[in-house]
Order: C-alpha cells, then sequence, then structure tokens
C-alpha cells in the first residue's frame, strides 16, 4: 500500500517494479499456503468440528456452529489458492495487503477447523478471553504510545503497571476497590512524572532511566509482598471488579460477552484507546504533542513549551499504565505477588511499535497476541498433535508474521529518544 | 531485613546451641539449607523447615538454617556448615548437584536432600522423594465424585516431573472412578499418554490461572486441579467469583485452606506433599542412629502425602464418597489398587 501520489515520474517506474515484486512473493506465499493446506490440514482431517455460539446460561441460545471440516479445508484452499495465483499474475495494485490478510484470515480458520476436527470447544469463551488478555497490553501499548509520540521512550511501562498492580492490591484492600484504582492511577501518574523529571529536565539516558524504574518498582513491590503482605495478609485482599453486563446488548450472542460484558478495565481501555486516538490527531493540543515528538525545535518556536507538554504527556502515560496494572490485581484476581505482571509491560512496547505509534494500532496488535494467546489455551485442550511448550510461544510468533506481514514498515516519532534542549 | 532475622535467629540457635550443651551433654544439631525461595515462601521450604521446628519440639534437637539468596549460595551454605551439624538438609531439586558434590567429599557427614533421588545412591545422603500420585489419585477419584458436568479440568506450570505427577495420579483417581461406576467423567488439560496437557509455563502471572481456569471452566469444567504454585491462587480468585457451585479448586502441596484463608471456601481438598513430616522422620533416624543413605519415599502410608480435609465442602462430599476414598486409601497402601499405569 505504498503511497504513489508524491513519487516523481522518474521514480515511478521502480517503485512499480518494486511493488510488483512484492506482489510475486506475496503471491508465492498464498499459494504455498494452500498446498500446505490441502497436504497437512487436508489429508488427516476427519468429522465435523464443533464451535460452541452459547454457553448455558445465555438468553438467546444459539446453535452450536457445525463445520465438516474435510469440504471446509479444501474450499479453504482453494480461496488461497486463487488469491495466490491472482496476485501472481496481475499483483501490484493495492490488494496486495488484503489479500495477504483474507488469507492469513483463511489459514487461520482452516487451521482451526482442522484441530478441532471431530471435537467441539467454546468459541465465544475464546474470543471473550482475547478481550480480556489483551487489555493490559493495550494499555501498556497506549502508554507507550502517549510517551513516544511528544518523543521520551518509556521502557519502564513494566515498571508502571507493576506499580499499578501493587498499589491496587494494597489500596483496594484498606478502602475499596474505586479507591484502589483512583490510588493505581495515581501512582503510575507519579513514576510517568519521575520518569520526565529525570529524561526532560536532568536530560538522563532515556533507557537507563526507565531500567532504574523497572527495577525500583520490582525490588520494593517484592520486598514489601514477602516482608509485609505474608504476615499481614488483609493487606493483600482486594476486591475485585465484576462483570458489568451493558443492558440489552450484553445479551447478544456472541457480541454480547465479548464486548459487552466485561469489567471496567476492558471498557476502560476502549474508551482510552478512542479518547486518544481522537485527541493526538483531531485536536489542536494533539498537533501541538505531536510535533513536540517530530520537531521540538521547530515547536519551540511556535511557543510550545516542548519541556511542559513532555511533563503532562509522560504523566499521562503514566497514568495510563498505572490503570492497566490495577487489571492486575482489582480486574482479575484480588491480590498482589511478587512480578505478577509477568513482563506484560514489554509486550505492550511490542505492541506500540507493531501499531506504528497509534492508540488503535496498539490496541489491533494487543488483541492479535490475546487471540493467539487463547487459541493456544483451546489447543491444548484439543490434544493437537503440537507440542505445548510451541503452543506457548505462539502468541509472539503469530504477532511477528502478522506485523512483518500485513503493517509493514513503521516510523518512530523524528525526535523520539533525543533529549531537547532550549538555547 | 531478611539477613538481619536469619542473623538474630542464627544468634539465638546458637545461644540455644550453648545452652542445650550445658544442660545435655550431647546436642544433636539438624541444618537446613534453603533454595531461593526463602525460608518464610509459605510453601516448599517453609513445610520442610517446620519439619525441623516439630524435631526441635519433640525430639529436643537444634535446628539452624541458611537461606540461599541465588544458587551460586548452595555451595558455599553447604560447605558453611560441614562439621558443625549432625545432618545437613538441603531443600529442593535444584541443590542435587551441590548436595552430591559436598556428600562425596565428606563421607562422614550426614546429608538428606528433598524432591531428589541419586542413582546410584550415595551412602551418607538420604533422598526424600513423594509418590504425590497416590494422594493425587484420590483428588482425582473424589473430584469425578463431585462433578456435576462430568468434567474435570487441570493445569501446570512447567512441564516437568515435579508437576506432571499430580496431573498423572489426578487423571488416573478419575479413570477409576469411570471404572468402578461405569461414568464417563473426563479430565480436560492432561493427556497421560502423549505427556502433553495444558502449561502456564510460569510460575508467576497470577491471572494466568484465572485466564486457564476460566478456559477450562468454558469447556464445562466444575472443578479444576492448578499445580503451578502461587498461580493456582488466580484460579481460585475466579471460583470465588463464580461461586463453588459452578467451579471448585483443588490445592496443591500444602493445604490451602489454611494457607489461603482468604479464599479457602473454593477448595474441595488439597493434595499435600507432607515435607515436614519425612523431614521428622529423616532427623528421628539420624538421632536414633539408624540412618541409612538411600532413598525415603514419602507415601499415604507413611503420612508424607495425603489428602487435606474437606473443611468448608465437608457437608457436600457425602458419606458414601468419604468412605469410598477411605476405602480406596488402604486399597492403595496395601497394594490392591494400583496408581501408576
Amino acid at each position: 500500500m505504498t503511497d504513489l501520489t508524491n513519487t516523481g515520474a522518474t521514480q515511478g517506474e521502480k517503485i512499480d517494479t518494486g511493488q510488483q515484486r512484492q506482489a510475486r512473493i506475496t503471491g508465492g506465499v498464498l499459494l504455498g499456503l494452500a498446498v500446505f493446506t490441502v497436504f497437512v490440514f487436508g489429508f488427516d482431517a476427519a468429522g465435523d468440528a464443533t464451535f460452541r455460539l452459547s454457553r448455558p446460561r445465555d438468553p438467546f441460545a444459539l446453535p452450536n456452529l457445525v463445520v465438516p471440516s474435510g469440504p471446509f479445508l479444501y474450499i479453504a484452499a482453494a480461496v488461497l489458492a486463487f488469491l495466490g495465483a491472482r496476485q501472481f499474475v496481475r499483483g501490484g495494485t493495492r490488494w496486495t495487503a488484503l489479500s495477504l490478510g483474507i488469507g492469513l484470515a483463511v489459514l487461520v480458520a482452516a487451521f482451526l477447523v482442522w484441530a478441532t476436527a471431530g471435537k467441539a470447544f467454546s468459541l465465544t469463551g475464546m474470543l471473550q478471553a482475547t478481550m480480556v488478555r489483551a487489555v493490559p497490553i493495550a494499555l501498556g501499548g497506549l502508554a507507550g504510545v502517549l510517551c513516544e509520540r511528544v518523543a521520551v521512550i518509556n521502557i519502564a511501562i513494566e515498571g508502571m503497571l507493576l506499580a499499578g498492580a501493587f498499589t491496587g492490591a494494597l489500596m483496594g484492600s484498606l478502602i475499596g476497590g474505586w479507591g484502589g484504582l483512583l490510588s493505581a492511577v495515581v501512582i503510575g501518574g507519579l513514576f510517568g512524572f519521575i520518569l520526565a523529571a529525570l529524561v526532560v529536565t536532568y536530560r538522563m539516558d532515556q533507557i537507563i532511566a526507565g531500567v532504574v524504574i523497572n527495577l525500583f518498582v520490582l525490588g520494593l513491590t517484592s520486598y514489601v509482598t514477602s516482608q509485609v503482605f505474608a504476615e499481614h495478609r488483609f493487606l493483600n485482599n482486594a476486591p475485585v471488579f465484576r462483570a458489568w453486563k451493558v443492558p440489552v446488548l450484553g445479551d447478544l450472542p456472541v457480541i454480547g460477552p465479548v464486548f459487552f460484558n466485561q469489567n471496567i478495565f476492558v471498557y476502560g481501555a476502549l474508551v482510552l484507546v478512542a479518547t486518544a486516538t481522537y485527541y493526538l490527531f483531531h485536536t489542536r493540543s494533539g498537533l501541538r504533542a505531536r510535533s513536540v515528538g517530530e520537531h521540538p525545535r521547530a515547536a519551540d518556536t511556535l511557543g510550545i513549551n516542548v519541556y511542559r507538554t513532555r511533563y503532562i504527556h509522560v504523566t499521562l502515560g503514566g497514568m495510563v499504565a498505572g490503570f492497566g496494572g490495577a487489571w492486575f490485581t482489582l480486574g482479575s484476581v484480588g491480590r498482589f505477588d511478587e512480578n505478577m505482571t509477568g513482563g506484560r509491560g514489554f509486550i505492550g512496547l511490542a505492541a506500540m511499535i507493531f501499531g506504528r505509534w497509534h492508540p488503535v494500532g496498539a490496541l489491533m496488535a494487543a488483541l492479535v497476541f490475546g487471540f493467539a494467546d487463547s487459541l493456544q489455551q483451546k489447543l491444548a485442550l484439543l490434544n493437537t498433535p503440537i507440542p505445548s511448550e510451541f503452543l506457548a510461544m505462539s502468541p509472539y510468533i503469530a504477532t511477528i508474521i502478522v506485523v512483518a506481514g500485513l503493517i509493514g514498515r513503521a516510523r518512530a516519532p523524528a525526535a523520539d529518544g533525543k533529549p531537547y534542549v532550549k538555547e | 531485613m531478611k539477613h538481619l532475622r536469619s542473623n538474630l535467629i542464627a544468634t539465638t540457635v546458637a545461644a540455644a546451641v550453648t545452652l542445650g550443651a550445658a544442660a545435655t551433654a550431647s546436642a544433636f544439631t539438624a541444618c537446613q539449607v534453603t533454595d531461593t525461595g526463602g525460608i518464610d515462601d509459605n510453601s516448599f521450604n517453609q513445610t520442610a523447615w517446620k519439619g525441623v521446628q516439630d524435631a526441635e519440639a519433640q525430639l529436643g534437637i537444634d535446628g539452624r538454617f541458611l537461606e540461599s539468596q541465588a544458587e551460586t549460595d548452595y555451595e558455599a551454605n553447604i560447605n558453611s556448615l560441614l562439621g558443625e551439624c549432625d545432618i545437613i538438609l538441603t531443600i529442593g531439586f535444584l541443590l542435587g548437584d551441590a548436595t552430591q558434590t559436598a556428600a562425596e567429599a565428606n563421607p562422614d557427614q550426614k546429608f538428606s536432600i528433598v524432591d531428589f533421588a541419586y542413582d546410584p545412591t550415595i551412602p551418607n545422603v538420604l533422598g526424600q522423594v513423594y509418590a504425590t500420585d497416590q494422594a493425587a489419585f484420590l483428588a482425582g477419584y473424589l473430584a469425578a465424585g463431585m462433578s456435576e458436568t462430568g468434567i474435570l479440568g487441570t493445569f501446570g506450570g512447567i512441564n516437568i516431573p515435579p508437576v506432571t505427577i499430580f496431573m498423572d495420579g489426578f487423571h488416573a483417581g478419575a479413570m477409576y472412578y469411570n471404572e468402578q461406576k461405569s461414568a464417563d467423567v473426563q479430565v480436560l488439560g492432561w493427556n497421560p499418554e502423549s505427556r502433553e496437557g495444558l502449561f502456564t509455563n510460569n510460575f508467576e502471572s497470577l491471572d494466568d490461572g484465572r485466564a486457564f481456569a476460566q478456559n477450562l471452566y468454558d469447556e464445562g469444567a466444575d472443578i479444576v486441579l492448578p499445580v503451578a504454585g502461587p498461580v493456582g491462587l488466580g484460579s481460585a480468585a475466579l471460583a470465588d467469583e463464580l461461586g463453588t457451585d459452578a467451579l471448585k479448586i483443588i490445592g496443591v502441596d500444602a493445604d490451602l485452606y489454611l494457607t489461603d484463608p482468604e479464599k479457602g471456601h473454593v477448595y474441595l481438598t488439597s493434595i499435600m506433599k507432607n515435607m515436614d513430616s519425612t523431614v521428622f522422620q529423616v532427623i528421628q533416624s539420624a538421632k536414633d542412629g539408624t540412618f541409612e543413605g538411600g532413598v525415603i519415599v514419602g507415601t499415604l502410608e507413611s503420612g508424607g502425602v495425603g489428602l487435606a480435609p474437606y473443611h468448608d465442602m465437608d457437608a457436600i462430599v457425602s458419606d458414601e464418597l468419604k468412605a469410598e476414598i477411605d476405602a480406596i486409601k488402604a486399597g492403595i497402601i496395601d497394594g490392591s489398587i494400583k496408581v501408576g499405569m
């Protein structure tokens, strides 16, 4: 999907050739996948694949989705072959990325049908889990977007998530869920402010500042957990925000449980992503913030206070990460344990890059990860001949493939990571 | 503070040793070297230390411990205790190599290690291992008898033998129930033939415990056995939210009703690995002079493994089922029921 409008006539032909080559490669890949589908999946598929759409207590019960695996796999292979052949013969149009996208979706469907042939699993449950598992990653990614759009690299997202989780558990136990949530957001913001102070005012190396915060939070929270929580258990027994069903919409089959019967963290993540997108790309202050990330000197010349803009956005990013961190305790298990975020902050950072420094992109990348994650859990139950260690890798592999294949090259804000010195 | 406290305890113990030596002519000292979890880890090291404390109370011995902060401490900690202790207890599979090296270099020093069996055996080391599958078998039978959906679930931390032995026993127990009652209870999450199943691949992310239990619940499971240390506490949070009619949890290692009292009501029972009991036995044998190198297996018979009381669930477990569990336990002990494949 390279934009041709601003390329000169002399360069036009060259880019066309590049596009054609890309289209041929895409076509070849799709044809290869078609062959793969027939020979690997098609040959040992037997019986129907049953996807349960409704759960026992759903008000509008849908019948199970029953797919005869043999015919489905051959149709899927045919679709892949058609898309591939079309790309190969007359590629070079804007259909390349779309074909690859459709092709990957068909491949995933074929894979699911093959794995489920003769068995059954809850599709709705898997999609609902996708949403839930994506929340901390999407919020981590969004925190990253807010910071990097003003050219501050935030490696400390992991630490901010952990701080939010810890504060949520501690304050949630003392003053209730809402108080815990608010405290987590405040603490996240505090760490954001500290990061901003270190890198904006004191011009410390941004990576080192982030690592310092991560190590500090990990050490402090682990220490308090083993020394204080172990003896005073009431400090680590927070209430959990239950799912809140949106009236009417929440009763819809499939869509209801996935989007409208979740806890406030899922709704919060969706609202924050929408708000951040509107703010960054459709408001005047959003434009100013982005200009600080692209060319701080120009922004400064035009009267934008670069330091203040960076402080505000990094603090906001910290608050978002604090909210995301509270999900681990107040939105999931109600207690804190050492290092319970398990690296999700770093995956959020990756989601931000895969999402091209865009809030919606970060959310999409998080959803891909969440989908692959809940998919591997289902596959482990279906006794597929794939080793569990390999299944555990699949979320990471899927994210890389989707990003490399569909997103293409991403560009960071021009001034990302560089301190600004006012003259 | 950990160090400070250890020092404090060490000083106290040293004082006790002096006093003890004054009071009785031959004081017996048992020393424990922990793995990196620390003495107050709420499970492994703490349970073993309880065995030492029981021995202190009942046998009048002296106990002391050294905490390993990192894997590099194992050897140094063991060496610093050589000659000062009548028996050195090393806690955990990970100390296997360090213990072997020290034991072979010091054939007169008595050692005992938890969760490790040397092959061939070393004359001055007594390995303590646990037939956890015997207790898990009982839990599997109980869960099969209690399930209303006829579907049980399990997941593990990492696919390694100390974890999967729980899942093996649980699966076998449920299958034994099917055999006895002509029932068709299924166990999701572990396939004993292919040795594959559902694993979180970590022992840290509690929300994994919740997500994995939700996954099993969505597939119809109403009793779930998480074998993943603290990750299982996330499963307990889900059971607490859904209500115990919908989902019950089976604990592992210790009686989680007691160690996780906030969520105690969700535990149907726990599969206990009574390291304190075997540690006590080992100290007793060393003190009596009956100590021999080799392997001691904690079984249902020796009390090394067992099923925890039903606690809050006691009322809903039928007397008939309780009697059957007791009969199976007796059957496993006298060898008429085999838990292995």
